[in-house]
């Protein structure tokens, strides 16, 4: 599981079930699709990385809380790197200088700027920790850049872009209707414990009242007696 | 005098959120070089001057006008880039410079009197002396009101004056007299009016102390949220301080402005333009903010009603107020 992961709470979704799948497999085996997704990147967009260079092309821990694992990205302008690394690993020792934090699909989304960074700061659904200075100018770049990782990546595929690209295309239905069929399992199964929930927060805020207008009798009188 | 139709201006920090913004419907977008030139001077934001040159001209093909935001302070003995930054801007083909400060203002309306000048909300001017000052002596067509007046102030004030105004309708609140706050300056020694940034994200840091997340200025806790709680920009005036054993809100709470329900009493009151706040912000927030104000000012133009704008996700503190607009303080 990931919930011993850092950050926001990983969301019930096919991601997190497909990272759980993904655990036994070895990161050496899908380090070649981030190395080439990275180079790929590069390509398309250097001005993301040439941003960077004012603030001296930082090293940071992108963590999808939804994975088993995370990215340490490398932003160096000539030669930017990402690899996996396991969620388990002592995080000073990856001499990342900020970490962001936040399920997968939020962040592909920060990614493409089809999302607001901000407004997912304000509603905790992503975290960052570390050099504040650093994750803004990323952010920044990569809002600036138009990245679009679907098109972007189909053109790694070059003349094989259309068939990749029809397969992407049954994949992301097949995605999109299991993430309703689990949105659906999860209010099934949540309704219960949500109406408890519900009732335990009338109780408190009750009790809370009570509270405070005791507290404001006490005051009263000893401001009385004082 | 009414107001036949409300010009939207729009923030843009980046050549994308500037297409955004024009794609989603602004008359008007305003952006700043990438320096302390400018009152957003970001890590990663802001334009440089071939950008700026791009931008312009899809603003222009698209029937959009740019305005340049020069409005910091140009430091004590080092006026070159302030300068500079009027002339690049006017050679480029802005539409007009927004300033603050007068030596600037003097520079530019001697040396490129065919840019127009609107004056900055960071000028701090609210009161017809002041405006009808800088109209006679730098000849500026346009002044962004500080975001204390109500709208009969406003309203007053514009008949005392011949300048166009602009206000602010949406966006992040600085809740001090406009161009005039030292807190940031306390804490970092670095001040949004000179080098064009308050709390600068190098002096900021968030920490994860399990079931919160603290917040941090330089050397000051400024802040601390619980699990649930919705969080705002690490500002000392949107620090929650301790008084009598209890933490609070002293000077405002994380809540962005939101003036829509105003449009139609703006425009009675005779206001030319509505600005929106948010440079710092994403191309997808400027996307959903100016479509959503484009549809607004239209419906106010029509004389229909104004639809509710549906921003509340995307605000600060996720929570709104209609500012001074409504003031009941004095
Ligand atoms: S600390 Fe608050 S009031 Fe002062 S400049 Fe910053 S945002 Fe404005």
């Amino acid at each position: 599981m990931t919930s011993h992961k850092k950050g926001p709470v990983a969301p019930l979704s096919p991601v997190l079930l497909a990272g759980i799948a993904a655990r036994p497999l070895p990161h050496k085996l899908l380090q070649p699709a981030f190395n080439a997704a990275i180079k790929q990147m590069h390509r398309q967009h250097p001005d993301v990385f040439d941003r960077l260079k004012s603030v001296n092309s930082p090293r940071f821990l992108i963590d999808p809380v939804d994975l088993p694992f995370s990215f340490v990205m490398d932003t160096l302008a000539e030669d930017p790197t990402l690899e996996i690394v396991d969620s388990d690993t002592d995080e000073r020792e990856l001499y990342t200088q900020a970490a962001i934090r936040g399920p997968l699909l939020l962040l592909i989304e920060l990614l493409e700027g089809r999302i607001d960074g901000d407004a997912l700061f304000f509603s905790r659904d992503l975290v960052v920790e570390g050099d504040t200075e650093a994750v803004l100018a990323l952010r920044n770049a990569v809002d600036g850049a138009d990245i679009d990782v679907h098109n972007d990546l189909l053109a790694f595929f070059g003349p094989l872009a259309k068939p990749a690209d029809l397969a992407a295309q049954a994949a992301g239905n097949i995605f999109k209707r299991f993430t309703r069929d689990l949105e659906t399992l999860s209010r099934a199964t949540l309704a219960p414990l949500q109406r408890k929930c519900d009732a335990q927060a009338a109780t408190i805020e009750e009790l809370e009242t009570t509270v405070n207008a005791l507290k404001k009798q006490v005051r009263r009188r000893s401001g009385k007696t004082a | 005098m009414k107001t036949e139709k409300l010009e939207l201006v729009c923030p843009a920090g980046t050549p994308a959120a500037l297409r955004a913004a024009v794609d989603a419907g602004a008359d008007t977008v305003y952006c700043g070089f990438r320096d302390a030139t400018n009152a957003r001077n970001f890590p990663g934001l802001n334009f440089s001057r071939e950008e700026l040159g791009e931008g312009i001209e899809y603003a222009r093909s698209h029937g959009s006008k740019v305005l340049v935001a020069l409005n910091t302070y140009p430091e004590a003995g080092n006026p070159d880039p302030w300068h500079k930054a009027v002339e690049d801007a006017a050679d480029l083909g802005a539409h007009a410079l927004i300033m603050a400060d007068l030596g600037l203002l003097a520079y530019a309306a001697e040396k490129r009197p065919d840019t127009r000048r609107h004056l900055s909300v960071q000028a701090s001017a609210s009161n017809p002396d002041a405006i009808n000052y800088y109209k006679n002596t730098f000849d500026v067509k346009r002044v962004v009101l500080p975001r204390v007046l109500t709208v009969p102030e406003i309203a007053a004030l514009n008949r005392e004056i011949d300048v166009e105004t602009e206000v602010f309708v949406f966006g992040g609140l600085c809740v001090m007299a406009e161009g005039r706050c030292s807190l940031s300056s306390y804490a970092t020694g670095q001040s949004p009016n000179m080098n064009g940034v308050c709390s600068p994200a190098s002096h900021v840091r968030y920490e994860d102390k399990g079931n919160k997340m603290v917040s941090k200025l330089g050397d000051f806790t400024i802040n601390s949220f619980k699990e649930s709680e919705a969080a705002g920009y690490p500002t000392l005036c949107k620090g929650r301080f301790v008084t009598q054993d209890k933490a609070s809100y002293l000077f405002e709470d994380p809540t962005s402005l939101n003036a829509a329900q105003y449009l139609p009493e703006l425009m009675e009151a005779g206001v030319t333009a509505l600005k929106i706040e948010g440079r710092q912000r994403g191309k997808a927030y400027i996307a959903q903010v100016v479509a959503a104000f484009r549809k607004a000012a239209d419906a106010a133009a029509n004389g229909e009603a104004v639809p509710p704008l549906g921003l509340e996700r995307i605000t600060e503190g996720q929570r709104e107020t209609t500012g001074a607009y409504n003031k009941r303080w004095q």
